[in-house]
């Protein structure tokens, strides 16, 4: 094995192209006030799939319970705010550090009693409904709003563009994050993880540590964009703990395939894009259209193509000779 | 103060809503004990059933339970031919894969009938067994009587087919060694496909018995879907008595979760008792193989 510098040209090579595909989309928005508040949208959610993919594609995990770490630590950021003065561009980060603490009280036993799969699925998906409870006993059933200052110290703009700008921002450092993770032994283990848990638990890796460690990365992320999920919205209320959406977040992940951030991305922006569009176009004549589309991609490509959209990519960089074994997911 | 007698009350109200979510557990149950398949799609086809249920029980002017009658047979053909058009691809693949291509159903079907029947409840404007027993300080409802004592006498005749019965033996020697019970003889992907049968046709008898008191609205099964995992975990595969304890368990948490606490928390007191079960009894109350 040799050595690798931490970010290799190849990445930041990727990294620029996604910066400057996000750029080119904010590009060709500008001026209209709708798109580009969606696209805000679209571009937080396709963060929260690659944030997703640590725990999801790289550790194996089927976690259903995303809107309860981004509601979680959202909520916080917000409060720490309105309550102290706090400012988010601060309370972000104790936001994320609240939401892995969390996972990690709900990580220790977990991974302790070796609880997995389906088992797995079940136990985040019934996290999301006892948040959704417990914050309707709490909060009551009311809508609560931001204070109306904005500006970077708050990370919230009365201008579509940075929104979007900072939403930009978040997916880059999400990608990135992955990216890192992916180089790192951390990574190695996972993936080892998620291909034979018992062969990686017999040479020797502590599968429960190094899980954990990848569920506190997954939902520190969560945590940290919980506030933008919160400014884009405008408003926050316990409805935040959303257990169909923190499911469609799986879903974009093992589509897009699991361990490809890129096809993470590709697969949370086209489908949630399209998605918004029949919801716009046929909304009112066929509402649910969108999550149809949802239901028949997720059945064709488990019938069909069980590896995920990557597994497409792969062939079309395979047939153009420009495939590199280094990043071939099996 | 809560008073004794409301909790007497939501004890066997619990205890009724028990039986009724194990009978409804019961056909997940027996499918992922015996196919060892992943279903995300229970509910959402118990959604289905019951718009049927109220359509017929409309339609015909009946009680839905006795739409049953056509439902149970009508459900147990598609649920064959649901086994070879969507199950029998994902047998033995992953589980990831499984719960992708259940989900996907799931959601089609959800928004099939959100598109046909639009969002808002339906619910029967009539039922023969509308009326209710006073004894002492308690209240019974016939038809919580009737579901509960329909569930339990269904449970038991599935335990006995699958403890007398050469095909229920089969199917539990398929769940206890596929390989061996392939090698005495049993064709295991007919025997597949009649128990995917057998579990969506106990789905839809509870979908009609649900229609008796309840609503159906499309997005009802997610719902039913994660109660009947969470008993099916609770029960640990430990077979119709297991899942019948545990759907008890289950309906009393529930019941007197939303007494103690307050009714909107009530799904919270559940999901804590599951979290609980499952971290220091993996194997779930009633033993799993």
């Amino acid at each position: 094995m040799h050595l690798r510098l931490p970010l290799p040209k190849s990445i930041l090579l990727e990294t620029a192209l996604l910066a400057l595909f996000l750029a080119a989309i904010s590009a060709l928005l500008i001026g209209n006030a709708y798109y580009t508040l969606l696209a805000a949208t679209v571009v937080l959610f396709s963060s929260m799939v690659v944030a997703w993919n640590v725990i999801g594609g790289y550790a194996g995990q089927l976690d259903l319970g995303a809107y309860a770490y981004m509601g979680f630590g959202g909520i916080i950021t917000a409060e720490l705010w309105i309550k102290t003065g706090l400012p988010p561009i601060i309370g972000i980060f104790v936001g994320g550090a609240a939401s892995s603490l969390l996972a990690v009280l709900i990580g220790i036993p977990t991974f302790r009693f070796g609880i997995k799969e389906v088992w797995y699925a079940l136990l985040t998906a019934a996290l999301v409904v006892i948040f959704n409870n417990i914050a309707r006993l709490l909060m009551g059933p009311f809508d609560y709003y931001l204070p109306s200052d904005s500006g970077l110290l708050y990370l919230k703009f009365n201008n579509y563009e940075l929104m979007y700008a900072i939403s930009s921002a978040f997916l880059l450092a999400a990608f990135l994050i992955n990216f890192l993770i992916e180089r790192s032994k951390v990574g190695y283990y996972l993936r080892a993880i998620r291909e034979d848990e018992l062969a990686a638990e017999m040479i020797g890796i502590d599968t429960r540590r190094y899980k954990l460690y990848a569920l506190m990365i997954y939902s520190f992320l969560l945590g940290t964009m919980g506030y933008i999920y919160i400014v884009l919205a405008a408003s926050f209320s316990y409805r935040i703990f959303d257990s169909s959406a923190s499911l469609s977040i799986a879903i974009m992940g093992i589509i897009g395939g699991l361990g490809s951030v890129e096809g993470a991305i590709a697969s949370s922006m086209i489908l949630r894009s399209l998605g918004e569009y029949f919801r716009s176009s046929f909304g009112s004549t066929f509402p649910g259209l969108d999550l149809l589309l949802y239901g028949t991609v997720l059945i064709l490509m488990g019938i069909f193509q069980p590896e995920g959209l990557v597994s497409m990519f792969n062939l079309i960089k395979r047939k153009l000779g420009v495939m590199t074994n280094e990043r071939d997911h099996p | 103060m809560i008073s004794p007698t409301l909790v007497l009350q939501n004890t066997v109200d619990g205890i009724f809503l028990g039986l009724f979510y194990s009978l409804v557990a019961i056909g997940l149950a027996l499918i992922f004990g015996v196919m060892d398949i992943i279903n995300f799609a229970h509910g959402d086809l118990l959604m289905l059933a019951a718009y049927f249920a109220w359509l017929g029980s409309v339609d015909l002017s009946t009680d839905p339970s006795i739409t049953a009658l056509l439902l149970v047979p009508t459900f147990f053909i598609l649920g064959i031919g649901l086994y070879y058009g969507l199950i029998q691809p994902v047998i033995g693949k992953e589980p990831l894969i499984q719960i992708a291509v259940t989900v996907g159903f799931g959601l089609i079907l959800q928004n099939i009938a959100l598109a046909t029947f639009k969002a808002e409840p339906k619910a029967v404007p009539y039922s023969i067994f509308n009326f209710s027993y006073s004894i002492g300080p308690l209240t019974l409802y016939a038809s919580k009587l009737f579901i509960a004592a329909v569930s339990l006498a269904t449970l038991l005749a599935l335990h006995l087919f699958l403890n007398r019965t050469h095909l229920g033996l089969a199917m539990r020697s398929i769940a206890d060694n596929r390989e061996i019970a392939q090698l005495m003889g049993i064709n295991v992907k007919k025997l597949y496909a009649l128990t995917f049968g057998l579990g969506t046709s106990l789905i839809a008898l509870s979908a009609s018995l649900w229609m008796t008191f309840g609503q159906v609205q499309p997005y009802l099964g997610t719902s039913f879907s994660l109660i009947s995992w969470v008993i099916v975990a609770l029960g640990g595969l430990g077979g119709v008595v297991g899942v019948l304890y545990s759907g008890i368990i289950v309906g009393l948490a529930e019941s007197l979760g939303g007494l103690l606490l307050t009714p909107s928390a009530r799904m919270a007191v559940v999901y804590v008792v599951f979290f609980l079960v499952l971290w220091f009894k993996p194997r779930g109350l009633f033993g799993r193989r």
